[in-house]
């Protein structure tokens, strides 16, 4: 079966830097993939590569088979890890304007797309707060906000980049209730995260990234064990400790 | 939107259309306004002045398209205005065309106009599309009064075209009207763009740029069709200016001082919404006849000559540019239905908002 997702020998560079340096994984319908790695490894420039913010300077990016440049309107969504709601509009309006648009093939009138915003707010836990502005929402809320709006595009695969960073555990617990609960629609989930608590609760299979390489790939309990990736992300000192201990 | 606030709205609404038909009405008849006494109505002047304003309502509100829904200051739509009016000219004076079948076509010249430079243009962003915006409108005005064929003028030259009159009976009236029905049509469409997937779009793009294009919002199609969308407005105000006016040059089609006249009524008004540009324009406008001693009502200061007064009339504009978008940077329509109220808190959290 062709993967709903595939990348092969990505490459990013930014001047002499190689941000992403020959990534190769595929993503199979209904996964959800854990994307970790230590600050700098080329993360969130990997998911600006698939939702074609950037243009690749090597490799291939295949969706269902197809190669193709800019995934935005075929039915890829993403978050940004700062986010970036539309300050004007109420948390309603915010996540209708994702319904309307999205992918290419099946755009609502208005009307249905507002239903639609109703009933993406109340599947990540903003259906009380849908008529307030955004700026009266708390951090948390905007990261809910941001995913709101990407769900409501009707994505066949959702990016997500650091929607738990500087949330607390318990704001952690109820964003991975949601992101739980998106994945049940049946949404391929690729999550860019920095908390390894994160994709332990949640990832069936992470991927880590260094310095733009894919160091690992497999289920999180074995990954997270692997010596390398331990030295990579927590340091040689905690990687000696672990050994020693 | 509660049923109250619609009812409000409704009622402003029937209250504005019940307001214009009073003050319209007795211009049906000049006899009428003559028997009852009312000087301004039988004045010249005033149809001038009223067909003025009009014309400010479409370029204000026009501009409120690609400046105020789209968030992209464009400081040259006067090309669109100028583009207009030549078009409608042209047709008028060198191909003998009828004013009515001419008059169409200004507006499509203009949008034609808007997406070609649209296109390379709206790649620009903030200061960068407002200055090679503005090189545009100048550089179009230039063109049109330099560009020669074989020794001879095409666009008329320095001269400028002469267009016949166009005969009908209460001619003022009649382009009053015309103009009025342009700025309703404005209105109108800006009214329909808010409530559509068209102009969420164009205020996704806005608000954010990048997000707007990663929920699938085709960004350069959205920016271009909202400029050209602009620049037939204000192409159909220059059409029925050049027939009206009788004669175009590049003095009075492709004025500098509209760009900036344009932007300051949106402002004053409220940009991003439906009514106020056309607010700012009226008000504006009449500010700056007055000030400047067109108005049968003038002013007598002390210290200042009579001849000094347009000059006054700038400063004045400068200084209440300046004053709005540090104090009221919604404009002034944001006092009006009930959202904000005037107030030293208003102008105290307008100050935190546009100050560092």
């Amino acid at each position: 079966m062709t993967p709903q997702l595939d990348l092969r020998n990505v490459t990013k560079r930014f001047g002499g830097v190689a941000a992403v340096d020959g990534v190769t994984f595929s993503i199979a319908k209904g996964e959800i993939l854990g994307v970790i790695g230590p600050n700098g490894a080329g993360k969130t420039t990997l998911l600006n590569c698939i939702s074609g913010v950037y243009r690749l300077d090597g490799g291939d990016i295949r969706w269902h088979g197809v190669s193709i440049a800019g995934l935005a309107r075929l039915g890829v969504g993403r978050t940004f890890q700062i986010v970036k709601p539309f300050g004007s509009m109420t948390v309603r309006e915010n996540v209708a304007v994702g319904a309307l648009f999205g992918s290419d093939s099946e755009r609502p009138p208005l009307r249905a797309a507002f239903d639609r915003a109703d009933s993406v707010l109340e599947l990540v836990g903003l259906r009380m707060k849908a008529d307030l502005p955004v700026s009266a929402l708390t951090i948390p809320d905007r990261k809910r906000l941001e995913v709101a709006r990407a769900v409501a595009t009707r994505p066949k695969l959702l990016l997500l980049d650091e929607v738990m960073a500087g949330l607390n555990n318990v704001e952690i617990d109820d964003a991975l209730e949601m992101v739980r609960a998106v994945h049940e629609t049946g949404v391929t989930v690729v999550l860019i995260e920095h908390v390894m608590r994160v994709i332990v609760g949640v990832c069936e299979r992470v991927i880590v990234l260094d310095l733009g390489r894919t160091l690992a790939d497999g289920q999180p309990d074995v990954v997270l064990r692997d010596e390398r990736v331990i030295q990579a992300y927590l340091g040689e000192r905690y990687a000696r400790r672990l050994r020693g201990g | 939107m509660t049923t109250s606030q619609r009812w409000q709205r409704i009622l402003i609404v029937l209250g504005c259309a019940v307001i214009a038909y009073a003050v319209l009405a007795p211009l049906t008849s000049l006899d009428g306004a003559q028997a009852l006494n009312l000087p301004l109505l039988t004045d010249k002047l005033w149809f001038r002045l009223a067909t003025i304003t009009a014309m400010f309502v479409v370029m204000a509100t026009a501009w409120n398209i690609i400046g105020g829904l789209t968030g992209y200051a464009a400081f040259g739509n006067v090309a669109f205005f100028g583009i207009g009016a030549y078009t409608t000219g042209m047709l008028i004076a060198k191909a003998k065309w009828p004013f009515l079948l001419a008059l169409p076509l200004a507006p499509v010249a203009a949008a034609i106009f808007a997406v070609l430079v649209g296109l390379p243009l709206l790649r620009l962003r903030g200061h960068y599309f407002a200055v090679a915006s503005l090189g545009v409108g100048v550089a179009v005005g230039e063109l049109v009064q330099n560009l020669d064929y074989r020794g001879e003028p095409i666009f008329g030259g320095a001269s400028g075209l002469f267009m016949p009159i166009f005969a009908v009976p209460n001619r003022d009236l009649y382009f009053f009207y015309l103009m009025l029905g342009a700025a309703g049509v404005s209105i109108a469409v800006t009214w329909a763009v808010i409530r559509s997937r068209f102009g969420y779009g164009l205020i996704a793009i806005r608000e954010n740029e990048e997000a707007a294009a990663v929920i699938g919002v085709n960004t350069t199609a959205y920016k271009v069709a909202a400029f050209a969308l602009a620049a037939a407005l204000t192409g159909l105000a220059g059409g029925i200016f050049a027939q009206w006016n009788v004669f175009i040059d590049q003095e009075n089609s492709f004025p500098i001082a509209y760009n900036v006249e344009m932007i300051l009524m949106a402002l004053l008004g409220g940009t991003g919404t439906v009514f106020g540009p056309a607010a700012g324009a009226v008000v504006l406008q009449l500010l700056i006849q007055f000030l400047s001693g067109s108005l049968p009502i003038t002013l007598d200061l002390p210290f200042v000559p009579e001849d000094a007064m347009p000059v006054l009339a700038q400063v004045v504009l400068g200084v209440l540019l300046a004053l709005v978008v540090i104090f009221a940077p919604r404009g002034v329509i944001d006092f009006f239905g009930g959202r904000s109220r005037l107030t030293v808190a208003y102008l105290r959290r307008s100050l935190r908002e546009t100050s560092i």
